[in-house]
């Protein structure tokens, strides 16, 4: 497939529009970045903790099983049947020994490889698959697994660099700080979302609108502008953490900065309960707001004391599907497990810090389908060299995830800042 | 959740039990939600669960309201903060079905739709789903104790800001 972007800058200070929308990316993204040269997350351990336990998850549109086998490793195979292509596992998750297709009970094992294809020798002498059938060549495309302190991750690439490499330190540093003990999944939270998937990603990466757009992050100082905080990344600039210290500016000094900026209206609004917005320190680097994207569909966040994985799968490209799954620790106490529920108001689809985001993207998503000759324009934070910054005025970050993607696309401009 | 004896309740009871119900649904419709926020106990409950959690055994929700208080800062923040698509929802309520009877206090199940409208009048299927409510009926009329929201619409089409 030929594809060709046209980007008017090399420093991704500019985004044409139309790679929200051309239907060739989105299938070359399938391919390279999905399919490619990448690792996705796919759930975690702790969702399939015995053997025979599997779910269903998708990298990219690509559905795929995750199960565990007897001998307690994971694997992962593509949920497609090797005969005519009908959807082999049908429930979202389950327990079982092997894995048999409705239509001609063609079975597989839990490793993915063909087990059973019944009247192979035909019937009463008739029929049946010809001698050069070979079954072995028939199993189904398998993925490679690993694992990252509970956390799965899956790569069609089965060359790929191993997968704390493909992390690097700034990652293992922070998302293995967020695994560093048992985990317990509290639940899940679930959206779809009419905008391309990359917008996602972007949003994530984006510092510059956390309190402008969600009004109650800057009310209650979880997340300001005025505040100690930063934008950093891996050295490849395809992951990013956005982090901020809250008590580290004073409600006064936003309130003066936020209206001298033309964008607070009244006072600071008041709530009846502030249990919501309080924060039990349970982090050693003291940090009320962590929030990260692992390139390509994965992210983590800890607001508060909210912890969640969130994953990503696209749905066309104009959808994608968003699934948080919230989590505390095993060794919580009843109080902390509750603490964590009643904080799950601030995210998800119904979040009070969070429902803003999936209204930004529409609106992004549906009036730029008719300008796919025009461009975003990233320029906070400053031109030029991408870089981490310690300051929340800032987009540098959203750079970062178009020279990595360009380059693994293989549509970056000539020059272009990596 | 299992009935618990065959249902003789009073036609007063149902009345009042059946009006906070349908009233509820017409209050949050017509976008009078303090309105529908003082039908709740002080200490009532409001949750809007996914039926996949409710199902595998999580407690996580999508509005969690432990009590009235709470609720009425969800409308505050809804009211001088939050920013959602602008919709006008519309209620689709089942009759209601009467579960079990303790005290002054009915368990009843009630299904819905919710099918919204944009401002330029295109109408979608928003949620399904069955209210679980507790209801307490006196002399002054019926309070909710609690609703327990359970959405079969899970993964929710972009965001949920007005109340289900
Ligand atoms: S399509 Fe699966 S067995 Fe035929
Ligand atoms: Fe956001």
């Amino acid at each position: 497939m030929r594809v060709s972007v046209n980007w008017p800058t090399t420093d991704y200070s500019r985004v044409p529009y139309s790679i929200y929308h051309d239907p060739e990316i989105y299938a070359l993204e399938q391919e390279r970045i999905f399919k490619g040269k990448a690792w996705n997350i796919l759930c975690l351990e702790a969702e399939i903790p015995n053997p025979g336990d599997f779910q269903i998850c998708h990298v990219g549109d690509t559905p795929v099983v995750v199960n565990r086998d007897e001998d307690g490793k994971v694997y992962a195979f593509v949920n497609r049947c090797a005969h005519r292509g009908a959807e082999i596992v049908r429930e979202p998750r389950g327990n079982g020994t092997d894995h048999t297709c409705i239509y001609h009970a063609w079975c597989y094992s839990r490793k993915g490889e063909l087990t059973g294809v019944p009247f192979r020798r035909g019937a009463n002498g008739k029929g049946g698959m010809p001698a050069s059938f070979e079954p072995k060549q028939h199993n189904l495309q398998t993925l490679k697994v690993e694992s990252f302190k509970g956390c799965l991750f899956g790569s069609f690439d089965h060359d790929i660099e191993p997968l704390e490499e493909y992390l690097g330190p700034l990652m293992v540093d922070h998302v293995g700080g967020l695994l560093d003990k048992p985990i317990k999944i509290l639940g899940y939270q679930r959206q779809r979302i009419k905008a391309n998937w990359k917008l996602y990603p972007e949003n994530i990466k984006d510092a510059y609108h956390g309190s402008l757009l969600h009004e109650f992050n800057r009310t209650f100082g979880l997340s300001r502008l005025t505040q100690v905080a930063g934008g950093y990344m891996d050295e490849k600039h395809r992951h990013s953490i956005l982090f901020q210290f809250s008590g580290s500016d004073s409600d006064e000094v936003a309130l003066r900065a936020y209206r001298e900026a033309g964008v607070q209206r009244g006072e600071l609004m008041k709530l009846n309960d502030y249990d919501m917005v309080r924060i039990i320190p349970e982090n050693d680097k003291g940090m009320s707001t962590r929030v990260i994207n692992l390139f390509p569909n994965g992210f983590f966040h800890q607001i508060a004391n909210t912890l969640a994985m969130r994953k990503l799968r696209t749905l066309g490209v104009d959808e994608f599907e968003l699934t948080w799954t919230l989590f505390g620790y095993e060794d919580d106490t009843p109080e902390m497990t509750e603490h964590r529920l009643n904080q799950a108001n601030m995210v998800g689809p119904a979040g009070l810090i969070s429902m803003e985001d999936g209204e930004a993207l529409e609106l992004v998503h549906r009036t730029t389908k008719t300008a796919q000759n025009e461009y975003a324009v990233i320029e906070m934070g400053g031109v030029g060299p991408i870089g981490d910054r310690d300051t929340r005025v800032n987009e540098v970050t959203v750079r970062g995830f178009w020279a990595y993607y360009s380059q693994l696309m293989g549509i970056a401009p000539e020059g272009a800042e990596q | 959740m299992e009935r618990t004896a065959a249902m003789t309740f009073p036609i007063e009871t149902r009345l009042l039990v059946e009006d906070l119900i349908t009233r509820s649904a017409m209050l949050i419709d017509s976008d009078a939600l303090e309105e529908w926020v003082a039908s709740f106990e002080e200490t009532g409950r409001y949750i809007v669960l996914p039926r996949e959690n409710r199902d595998l055994g999580y407690a996580i929700a999508l509005i969690k309201c432990e009590k009235r208080a709470i609720l009425e800062d969800r409308l505050t923040v809804l009211r001088a903060a939050s920013k959602f698509n602008p919709h006008v929802d519309r209620h689709i309520l089942s009759r209601p079905c009467y579960m079990g009877i303790e005290g002054d206090i009915v368990s009843v199940q009630t299904n819905f739709t919710i099918v919204q409208s944009s401002l330029d009048g295109v109408s979608k299927l928003f949620c399904a789903g069955v209210y679980e409510d507790r209801i307490r009926v006196s002399g002054d009329g019926a309070t909710f104790v609690e609703r327990v929201a359970v959405i079969d619409t899970f993964s929710v089409p972009n965001l949920i800001a007005t109340p289900i």
